[in-house]
């Protein structure tokens, strides 16, 4: 048995190897991070503003409920609990503190801890809160020591712990000096062990005054500017929320590599990945008597001999010019090898040479190491200031891991920039730009491309200026994913239906023709001959496109004498696709692909040559 | 769908005159074979459909179609129309030598004109070309030349011819004198009176065929190598999009859409085969599912159902209910959201791995003129169209920006993706501007100041054109180079080893030299002005979030001295002065408590002293040696304190022999800086050991060493660092 598993490999470690190219934005787990908000629930929070405005409380609940369905879609397995302080009813593990509520222990978001949360908001949520709640005395102390038992309550290894309080008054305890201190003590424990504690601190009458109190509690930010005890209190929704998310990612560096200017002057820098395509996750495979999680293990062996094979008994091989040529496996990584990992200095060029079409990837991020290289930091810094001063980019040659072959990158300087709360929009660093090498830019024939005349290119403008907005990048969901998990939701909850999901991608087309008006006439008038519909045009060739090619083409199937004979001579490449894969049906070989490559390697290697 | 189907005739003169060289330069054959070898080399690995034929002329041999008495002598149909493979270029390897006959090329050509007819007779060629490789030595008649023309024209082939020297007068001043024929001093006046009448004759020919030109399609061998060094691109001929672009509902506009970059990938991937057999039917892969208990019990794939985690949860959900529940939508669509300043999409926010680039529809006027109304508004307002872009109903919808493009010959919107809200995430670091220790003083700055100045890869010159020295959007992959250029030497030599990377794509992915050269001094003055010191290596940290926070050297030495221990090592054990063995934090003073103790014998601390200093000098790091010498120098005062010379004079004496075999030299050096050697009899009486025994110890060690001074040279430098640093 022992023998058999060790030939068992992961499912997609080919997969891996085959984008290990690709920089995803997945990162190896070491750890579970973990976020615990301690809420403040005294009456204070539930003072509504005067134009009904939301409360404190509310606010706070919209927040923590949204931070939850982050988390589910981004990082389920982040641990996340909701902790009311100030409360009248207690409810804690021991149930040795008083005035401590744990709404939520530290665990899985999950959907019931969604409904949970939704229960909270509004009115009702309100009402629910001083029902299960209500409001009583306050210890901080206390509340802290019940989260610091959260912490040791746990079995996984936690990699990052972070601790938000919401709160809206500036003395907790009114003076009382004892419990002040024994909260001071209780907060000095928590970060000993790693707890990074941060104030989310909320309008009040008078203003919040950090220094009252709250100074010695939080955590000292990351740098000297002190930026998290200079921000104003949160007195909007987006603010508190874009504050919250902006302290609740962890950021998690893609890789750590050399930015070498020249031989011996090696920076330390991080590269770390801010956009990144979120996808549907995969499904997994459940045990159908148990729904319970079974894993995949693949093995690989001999079909002759049935025998497992070992690593060392396998070669790749590819087909070119009809011969199969033969490599060692590790002859395989070697070929890509070019250098170290590392990004290598080649030169510098003015901003406007990096052409906006040439884009093959999203962007990545670089921010300095100096605990790796001292001195990083401030060389990377005078580069920084240097580059965005002369408006110009670094040209660099790029491989991030081992076995990579090298991209040619474009380090384009980006300054710091915080908004009217002093909440960084974008952080100080480079922004990677990855560029397109000749096989990358495809060779187009371009069409003869007749001219509008000016009376036309004014027209449209006045058009383009009525649909005006102003485009923000984190505007619009991925409907996919949001229907993805309002079913998901739904499932899990035994709704009877998913929730409706706004479709923030679908043009307002109403909206948009009220504002245009006569406009859209004047410029067809302008441009369109008289019956002329371009709607219909493409639409008709279609149709007969498609009924003469089913027509003329009644199913060809290829001979395996034909096939063999386009084997022969190289020409198995002209056979069009449809035809290929009724060729692998006709064969019974099964392919996992329908690359046309895949299926011509399928036959081939099926016919044998 | 018609494919663009072509056939070439390479045709080369492997006559007596084409072996002829003079000494040292290579001959005209050999050079010719190399273009031809290179050549089929980049048809066979760009996979072409281009069907090739080769023929020979001034063969010992005949053998072709057209041989009847003495016309078409010594002329060989070597190949037949056929795709290329590496049996042609095993043959081109091995078959093809220099012979002693001459023959006519007019001759030759007539013959692959011949072949391309024949050969070609029924099919549909897009493309038909003959590529002429010969040194025109051979005299030849221009009766029916005016004939060979016309059946040139009429067949609609094509001619391209390569020779050994450069066709025209003025190149030659600027070529390398190497690239001419022996003992010619230039095409003109060194060719032979067969040449320049051969010659004359070609350029009849070409300008016959095309007027203009024609003669651009005749090459120099060394201009061809230089073209040909590099393998083929894979074309991929680009697919056409056609939609309709959309503004409100009532104005649509037809497009069609072309990817115009986006990252090639590698087209074929490996296949798994035996190692022995070399099949890859003899090698299978199997996925088995099994439960997650201890027997891992093994389920049937009809007993899997698919799932999904909803945060904690997971919801069994079938592909059937998935597939009627999902997002879907109408299908293609390019549809504009809005308008907004261009500014707000902003560069390193680009999604996707493509940009497309958006025409009106083919020979649609109107659509073009309406396009180019949007393309131009968008451009004088400097605005993007913000569009919603399907590619087609089953693939999900995208949200992107069409950027206007205007060129001198064309125009065109470009489409790139761009982010969804799930897609950003939004980090803050720290600000590295407000930072003092961070912030770089003026020198600094001027020194990164004429860095840039002198790594500027575009120059303007006087006339105010630009030239760009490193344009990576010429430079070809060279994943793909290096992987062909691989295939092809172990195809070829299936035994030796994969061979070096080519010089000259090393040299592509290089700083140009020029810059090089120019940016040395800046350079060291960035060296000077910036001290950048690597932070010890240690194991690799387990968690990032460790590191965090921690940015202090102090607290890193501290995690360099922890991870020596193998258990957990407690502060409070000392802190609370309870120390009951020698630790591995600070072991000196462990020692030095535990001698105070005598809680323990003094032999048995010895013991766990030596421990931890073998422990520590495994670790073949200075700042372990620093860390031995104290435990050393502690052993030896507290051994003379106690008067018991014994422990560690044995101690040092066989620590002494066992140096060179662990390679210690370093670490001994640094125990005779600080002169700890033997304890003499002076020091302790019951000292076996003499003063003059206990001088010569560490130097006789010096010599020895001298004696075999190679190996520590490397490491002597960071200790001198160290040194310094302290």
């Amino acid at each position: 048995m022992a023998e058999w598993n060790a030939f068992y490999h992961n499912e997609d470690e080919d997969e891996e190897q085959e984008e290990g190219e690709q920089t995803s934005g997945d990162y190896k787990v070491t750890g579970r991070d973990s976020l615990v908000f301690l809420v403040d629930a005294s009456k204070e929070m539930f003072i509504k503003g005067e134009d009904g405005e939301l409360s404190n409380f509310d606010m706070t609940m919209q927040v923590v409920r949204s931070v939850y369905t982050t988390k589910i879609i981004s990082s389920y397995r982040d641990l996340i609990a909701l902790v009311f302080y100030g409360t009248e009813q207690s409810k804690n593990p021991r149930n040795s503190f008083k005035h401590v509520y744990v709404y939520h222990d530290l665990d899985e978001p999950g959907a019931t801890r969604v409904r949970d949360l939704d229960a909270l908001l509004g009115d009702k949520g309100e009402k629910l809160a001083a029902e299960t709640m209500g409001s009583g005395e306050t210890s901080l102390g206390d509340a802290l020591w019940c989260c610091a038992n959260l912490y040791s309550d746990i079995k996984y290894r936690l990699s990052h712990k972070r601790l938000m309080i919401f709160t809206c008054r500036d003395d907790p305890h009114g003076g009382n000096s004892t419990k002040d201190r024994q909260a001071h003590t209780k907060a000095r424990d928590l970060k000993e062990t790693g707890v990074m504690i941060d104030l989310m601190h909320l309008m009040k009458p008078g203003g919040f005054d950090v220094s009252l109190y709250f100074r010695d509690i939080v955590s000292p930010a990351e740098d000297e500017s002190e930026l998290g005890l200079q921000l104003k209190p949160c007195d909007k929704l987006d603010d508190l929320r874009k504050r919250v998310l902006a302290k609740e990612q962890k950021k998690r560096s893609l890789a750590r590599i050399k930015l070498i200017l020249d031989e011996g002057i090696n920076m330390a820098v991080g590269l770390y990945a801010t956009a990144v395509t979120a996808r549907k996750p995969g499904a997994v495979k459940l045990y159908r008597e148990t729904n319970e999680q079974v894993r995949s293990k693949t093995r690989t062996f001999q079909t002759q001999t049935g025998s497992l094979l070992l690593p060392s008994e396998i070669k790749k091989a590819q087909v070119y010019g009809k011969k199969k040529i033969v490599m060692e496996r590790d002859e395989v990584d070697a070929i890509k090898k070019f250098d170290d990992p590392g990004l290598y200095l080649i030169g510098f060029k003015p901003m406007e040479k990096l052409k906006l079409h040439h884009h093959i990837r999203p962007a990545i991020f670089l921010y300095p190491e100096d605990d790796q290289v001292k001195g990083s930091a401030c060389l990377f810094s005078a580069l920084l200031k240097k580059c965005s001063e002369k408006n110009v980019f670094a040209v660099c040659r790029c491989t991030p891991r081992r076995n990579i072959p090298p991209r040619f990158v474009a380090l384009v300087p980006q300054k710091e920039e915080v908004d009217d709360g002093k909440v960084q929009t974008k952080p100080p660093g480079f922004n990677v730009i990855f560029l397109p090498y000749a096989d990358d830019i495809r060779n187009l024939d371009i069409p003869h491309c007749p001219i509008a005349s000016p009376i036309q290119v004014n027209k449209m403008k006045e058009i383009v200026s009525k649909l005006r907005f102003k485009y923000r990048s984190d505007a619009f969901e991925n409907p996919v994913i949001q229907q993805h998990y309002r079913n998901l939701e739904a499932l899990a909850l035994d709704m009877v239906a998913p929730e409706e999901t706004d479709d923030l991608i679908m043009p307002k087309v109403e909206q948009m023709d009220i504002r245009l008006g006569p406009l859209i006439d004047e410029f067809k008038n302008m441009v369109y001959p008289f019956n002329y519909n371009p709607d219909v045009k493409p639409a008709a060739k279609r149709k007969t496109d498609d009924g003469g090619g089913s027509e003329k083409k009644p199913k060809v199937e290829v001979s395996e004498e034909e096939l063999k004979n386009h084997m022969k001579n190289g020409t198995i490449g002209k056979l069009t696709v449809p035809l290929l894969k009724d060729a692998c049906k006709q064969f019974g070989i099964r392919v996992a692909g329908s690359k046309k490559q895949e299926l011509i390697d399928a036959l081939v290697a099926h016919l044998g040559s | 769908m018609a494919r663009s189907r072509s056939a070439l005739v390479l045709c080369m003169d492997v006559g007596f005159s084409m072996s002829n060289s003079a000494p040292g330069d290579e001959s005209h054959f050999d050079l010719a074979k190399k273009i031809i070898q290179k050549f089929v080399q980049r048809q066979v690995f760009a996979e072409t459909k281009e069907e090739l034929a080769l023929v020979l002329f001034g063969t010992d041999s005949t053998k072709n179609p057209l041989h009847r008495d003495d016309q078409y002598q010594n002329i060989i149909v070597h190949r037949h129309l056929m795709v290329a493979d590496f049996e042609l270029l095993e043959e081109i390897e091995n078959q093809i030598h220099p012979e002693s006959q001459q023959a006519d090329w007019l001759d030759a050509l007539v013959v692959c004109m011949d072949l391309l007819q024949t050969e070609t007779k029924g099919k549909k060629y897009d493309r038909l070309n003959i590529a002429l490789l010969t040194n025109f030595s051979t005299a030849s008649s221009s009766d029916n030349l005016d004939i060979i023309i016309g059946n040139l024209k009429k067949a609609g082939i094509t001619l391209q011819f390569f020779l050994p020297f450069p066709l025209d007068e003025d190149e030659q001043g600027g070529e390398d004198g190497d690239s001419r024929g022996p003992g010619h001093q230039g095409a003109g006046k060194g060719l032979s009176s067969e040449q320049q009448n051969a010659l004359s004759m070609m350029k009849h020919i070409m300008l016959s065929l095309d007027e203009e030109e024609g003669l651009d399609e005749v090459y120099s061998f060394r201009n061809a190598l230089q073209e040909l060094h590099m393998f083929k691109r894979i074309e991929t001929r680009p697919m056409a999009w056609p939609c309709l672009l959309t503004i409100g509902s009532s104005l649509s506009i037809r497009i069609v859409g072309y990817k115009a970059v986006t990252e090639e990938k590698r087209k074929k991937t490996w296949m798994t085969i035996d190692a022995q057999s070399h099949q890859s039917e003899d090698v299978k892969k199997e996925t088995v599912y099994c439960l997650d208990d201890d027997n891992e019990t093994e389920v049937q794939k009809d007993n899997i159902i698919q799932g999904f985690r909803y945060g904690s949860d997971i919801v069994p959900f079938s592909k059937v209910d998935q597939e009627q529940m999902k997002y879907k939508h109408d299908g293609k669509c390019f549809a504009v959201l809005g308008f907004s300043k261009r500014n707000l999409v902003q560069r390193h926010l680009f999604m996707g791995n493509q940009v497309l680039k958006i025409f009106a529809a083919k020979d649609d006027e109107h659509a073009g003129i309406a396009l180019s109304a949007l393309i131009r508004a968008l451009d004088e307002l400097k605005m993007v169209a913000v569009v919603r872009y399907a590619y087609n109903r089953s693939s999900n919808p995208q949200v992107g920006a069409a950027f206007p493009f205007i060129k001198k010959n064309y125009e065109c919107l470009m489409y790139v993706q761009l982010p969804f809200t799930e897609d950003l995430r939004q980090f803050t670091f720290p600000s590295l501007e407000n930072n003092k220790k961070v912030t770089p003083s003026e020198t600094q700055l001027s020194a990164v100041d004429s860095l840039i100045d002198s790594m500027m890869l575009v120059e303007e010159d006087e006339n105010g054109e630009t030239d760009d020295l490193f344009r990576v959007h010429h430079i070809p992959n060279p994943d793909f180079q290096r992987l062909f250029q691989c295939l092809h030497h172990r195809a070829v030599n299936p035994s030796a080893p994969l061979p070096p990377i080519e010089p000259w794509l090393k040299a592509a992915l290089e700083r140009p030299e020029v810059i090089s050269e120019r940016c040395r001094a800046p350079l060291e003055q960035i060296k000077k002005n910036f001290p950048l010191t690597e932070v010890e290596k240690k194991k690799p940290l387990k968690t990032s979030a460790q590191i965090y926070g921690k940015d202090s050297g102090e607290s890193d030495v501290k995690k360099a001295k922890e991870d020596v221990e193998e258990g957990e090592y407690n502060l409070a054990d000392i802190t609370e002065g309870s120390v009951t063995s020698v630790g591995s934090v600070d072991p000196a003073r462990d020692f030095c408590t535990l001698v105070r103790q005598k809680s323990l014998p003094f032999g048995e601390v010895c013991q766990q002293l030596t421990q931890r200093i073998e422990q520590l000098l495994s670790n073949k790091n200075t700042q372990y040696y620093m860390k031995s010498i104290t435990c050393i120098q502690a052993f030896r005062e507290q051994s003379v304190k106690l008067e018991n010379a014994e422990l560690y004079n044995s101690y040092i004496q066989s620590l002494k022999s066992s140096v060179p075999s662990r390679g210690l030299e370093v670490f001994w050096d640094l125990l005779r800086q600080d002169a700890l050697t033997l304890i003499s009899r002076d020091e302790v009486e019951g000292s076996t050991v003499s003063k003059y025994e206990a001088n010569q110890f560490l130097v006789a060690e010096e010599k020895e060493e001298e004696a075999m001074a190679a190996s520590p040279a490397g490491d002597v430098g960071d200790v001198d660092d160290l040194l310094d640093m302290m």
